[in-house]
């Protein structure tokens, strides 16, 4: 407290105030923000989408588009004010102030190699490094952020690292001009779980072993938990709280931090008491009546990928394995999780068993009908059985149809398959997804990400299918309307009689909903069970290390 | 390895695409009319003169035959002789390829890099002025018919200022057994208009494709990466931007140097150019069938060539492409 007056916090950003210059006018997207950035700090601002969260990093960072304008507050580096238009750049970008990105894939040059690029920024920075002694740094640098053979790996190009090391470089990148503070925009959400732990914990050890500050911008309340000092708490442009991030976890002051807390979901590693129907493997099929209780039966779906070579194939193509004979059964009115890191094959999957794939070996059965999984899904018939919800709402709905429109078009498909049942009603069934009558002569631009994920779930149960196929649902969705999509599809299915496979990377989401689960990894089932089991008394190695990648802040 | 079965496999497809352009191009000589009557003189000829004509051509056959033997001809490297010229006709079609090759190479060597760095440019402040008035005036140059450019040029380089001349070869010199314009002073200002008129449309076409390209990476994560971790505005442009551009525009640059190969014509015929397109119209006019078949497999020779080229150069440009196995 006392030091305070002598020397300036690093980072002092006071009552900023900005808006974005559209052609509907000026709209407010950050109001009086102020925080502090000291030395060898970390801090989190954590909100939902729209809070104003990147913004506030750009605007640190000078990198705002020409559209926004500062109407008050200012932005001081050691006490000196700073242009967030990026009038300063020069003096400040790579030197002073760095960034990591969310999409590692987009951060990096495709054409250039990896190393190369580590270079030039030393070079950038100080132009009379010597070539050879900028290289020895790079190499360096890339040793420091823990990419293996740092000297064999230099000359590679992105395309032949893996995501977390692409991560690496890109931190590597930021590390390279030595600068004080990092602005780091969401930069494990576009990894996987193990992976995001490890790069988390080298940035951690980056600021204990270096001193230098990092503002980590996240939607995540796990990644604040794990490496945070201090949290930001935004929403729709202010700061609602901001503390040490012990207290912002523990005793939150205010109600939107609490519900933001409390949407996030939770992995129980304990056995829930009074199902007691945790004895291994073949519970999954205890809790459903005998005869015919497998709605779909899946066998033995193998499907590769073949490598194309340049131009035409050469004649020994390498395959890929997508999936190695891979069976699954899903029982009669439950809701059965996959899950697994990226390349897993759960996607692929997922995408056979909707005949939206075809595999060249492989059965699938649902109702006691076999279909041909090496025909596409028309042709198989498995398209009449079968809907989809995909993950991204805002891509998989056709801009120009109406929601009125798309609902109906689905209707119509239920109907001829059922013709004696009579068309389903889109009014009713919008009622009972929680979705404003009115909103039927919108267009998808006209809605929310929440909205538009419930219209997909209404168009995939209004077409009666026997099996939904949801992948991955929820990510693109902010914690709060998560949670509702979640309950939502459990209402469903449980009303409707439906059965599910839900797809997805989040153990805990999986394990709020589904009864039991398949681990994937690498194209093969690498574990199984009800979900009791397999969270609380699985042994498998892989799924503990699945487990163990998750905040420990948020596993009870 | 690869290599090998992507060069055989190009091989094979190009002798398909030779194969299927000579039946074309044959059957459609044949059905525009009889070449006979432009050969004897209508005025004097007997039917006993023109039956003994279409003998001697070989006309009197079925079409099919015909082109067994046109083929059978072709495999033994001979194109047949000219019915107007009486030269053979592939020697006809190398003898008017300089001229063509040395237009073609110059305009594109003004266009291309006239036309990406006002592409580069205008892309890099996307609103500004300066690219309101290149992204207008490429609608404009686009949208001209080259008769009336080429007749626009040389009213104002030749006739209005007298610094060019406006029409033929001028002086030429010799290389490679094959008379050049480019290599004399002389030669080279007769060059520069036509060259010029065949270049306008070429640079609006590639200044449009650069702007939209740099628009794109501009937007890119990597380039605010670029400039977050300090590198200077040109160092991105040039280094960053450029390269990553340059996919689409390469191609493009193949298919139009491959279309001012063939299709220079009306260049050509205004600035009396004595080049492959003028032939070719001539020769379809005159139903010179050997004439019109070589020019044809030489055209269909050089597009094959040139995608080629393009599809080498995304390899060598694009690590993603050439360490794909």
């Amino acid at each position: 407290m006392t030091c305070e007056t002598a020397t300036p916090p690093l980072l002092q950003v006071r009552n900023l105030s900005l808006r974005h210059l559209s052609a509907s006018g000026p709209i407010t997207i950050l109001q009086n923000v102020s925080f502090e950035l000291g030395r060898g700090e970390i801090v989190g601002i954590i909100g939902e989408s729209g809070a104003g969260k990147s913004t506030l990093g750009n605007a640190v960072l000078g990198l705002l588009a020409p559209e926004f304008q500062r109407t008050s507050g200012s932005i001081e580096l050691d006490g000196r004010p700073i242009d967030p238009m990026g009038g300063d750049g020069d003096a400040i970008w790579g030197r002073r102030i760095s960034a990591i990105f969310q999409d590692h894939t987009a951060s990096l040059d495709p054409l250039m190699s990896v190393g190369a690029q580590v270079q030039e920024t030393i070079l950038a920075i100080d132009a009379s490094v010597p070539r050879q002694e900028a290289r020895a740094r790079a190499v360096a640098l890339l040793a420091r952020v823990g990419i293996p053979q740092p000297e064999r790996r230099y000359g590679n190009y992105p395309h032949q690292f893996s995501g977390g090391q692409r991560q690496r470089a890109v931190i590597a990148i930021a590390l390279a001009g030595s600068p004080d503070i990092i602005i780091a925009d969401e930069p494990t959400s576009a990894l996987d779980a193990t992976v995001q732990k490890q790069i988390l914990k080298l940035l951690r050890t980056l600021v204990d072993d270096t001193g230098i500050s990092i503002v980590l911008v996240t939607h995540d309340m796990g990644v604040v938990s794990e490496i945070t000092d201090r949290v930001l708490v935004m929403r729709k442009g202010r700061v609602v709280e901001q503390d040490r991030t012990a207290v912002i976890l523990d005793a939150p002051a205010n109600n939107y931090t609490r519900s933001l807390l409390a949407a996030v979901p939770r992995l129980r590693l304990s056995a829930t008491a009074g199902k007691g129907q945790a004895n291994g493997n073949a519970s999954i099929s205890t809790n459903v009546g005998e005869g015919n209780t497998m709605l779909l039966v899946a066998k033995s779906v193998s499907k590769t990928f073949v490598r194309q070579g340049f131009v035409w194939n050469s004649s020994r193509n390498k395959a890929i394995f997508a999936l190695r004979d891979v069976s699954i059964k899903l029982p009669r009115g439950t809701i059965t999780g996959i899950v697994g890191e990226s390349g897993s094959g759960k996607t692929t999957l997922g995408r056979i068993i909707a005949g939206l794939d075809r595999a060249p070996a492989g059965s699938v059965t649902i109702d006691g009908t076999q279909f041909d999984v090496s025909k596409n899904g028309r042709r198989s018939g498995l398209l009449s059985r079968v809907q989809m919800i995909f993950q991204d709402p805002a891509v998989s709905l056709n801009p120009r149809m109406s929601v009125g429109e798309t609902l109906r078009e689905s209707i119509r498909f239920g109907a001829s398959l059922h013709p004696k049942e009579g068309p389903a009603d889109a009014a009713t069934m919008m009622d009972r997804l929680g979705l404003a009558r009115s909103l039927i002569d919108r267009h998808p631009h006209q809605l929310s990400g929440g909205q538009k994920q419930r219209i997909c779930i209404a168009r995939a149960l209004l077409a009666k299918p026997q099996i939904i196929i949801a992948d991955e649902p929820t990510s693109a969705l902010d914690v709060s309307v998560q949670a509702e999509i979640i309950q939502l599809l459990k209402d469903s299915i449980t009303t409707q009689h439906m059965t599910m496979v839900f797809i997805s990377h989040d153990l805990a989401v999986v394990q709020q909903l589904c009864s039991s689960l398949y681990i994937f990894k690498d194209g093969q089932v690498e574990d199984f069970g009800s979900s009791d089991f397999v969270f609380s008394q699985s042994k498998n190695p892989y799924t503990r290390a699945l487990i163990d990648a998750r905040p420990s802040r948020f596993t009870c | 390895m690869a290599l090998i079965s992507v060069a055989l496999g190009r091989l094979a497809q190009a002798f398909l695409l030779l194969l299927a352009m000579s039946l074309v191009g044959f059957l459609g000589i044949h059905s525009v009319g009889n070449p006979v009557f432009n050969i004897v003189n209508i005025e004097t000829a007997t039917p006993e003169d023109i039956r003994n004509a279409t003998i001697a051509l070989g006309l009197d056959q079925p079409i099919w035959h015909q082109y067994g033997v046109f083929i059978s001809n072709v495999v033994r490297g001979n194109f047949g002789t000219s019915y107007i010229y009486h030269m053979p006709a592939f020697a006809l079609v190398i003898s008017k390829l300089p001229a063509t090759l040395e237009l073609a190479c110059v305009a594109m060597l003004i266009a291309a890099p006239v036309g990406v760095g006002l592409g580069l440019l205008a892309g890099r402040q996307s609103g500004t002025v300066f690219d309101r008035i290149v992204l207008r005036s490429s609608v404009f140059a686009l949208s001209i018919p080259s008769f009336w450019l080429s007749m626009m040029l040389i009213l104002a380089g030749a006739i209005l200022t007298g610094w060019f001349p406006s029409g033929g070869r001028g002086a030429t010199a010799s290389f490679l057994g094959q008379e050049w314009s480019v290599l004399t002073r002389n030669g080279f200002w007769h060059l520069f208009l036509p060259a010029l008129a065949l270049a306008i449309p070429n640079i609006a076409l590639i200044a449009r494709l650069s702007r939209s390209g740099t628009i794109e990476v501009e937007n890119l994560d990597f380039t605010r990466f670029c400039r977050a971790k300090g590198l200077s505005p040109r160092r991105i442009l040039l280094r960053h931007t450029l390269p990553n551009i340059s996919m689409p525009i390469v191609t493009i640059i193949g298919l139009q140097f491959g279309g001012m190969l063939a299709f220079a014509v009306v260049v050509e015929s205004i600035f009396a150019w004595p080049g492959v397109g003028k032939l070719l119209i001539d020769s379809i006019q005159l139903l010179d069938r050997p004439v019109v078949m070589a020019t044809l497999t030489f055209i269909s020779v050089t597009f094959v060539a040139l995608n080629a080229f393009v599809d080498l150069f995304h390899a060598v440009l694009d690590p993603r492409v050439r360490l794909s196995s």
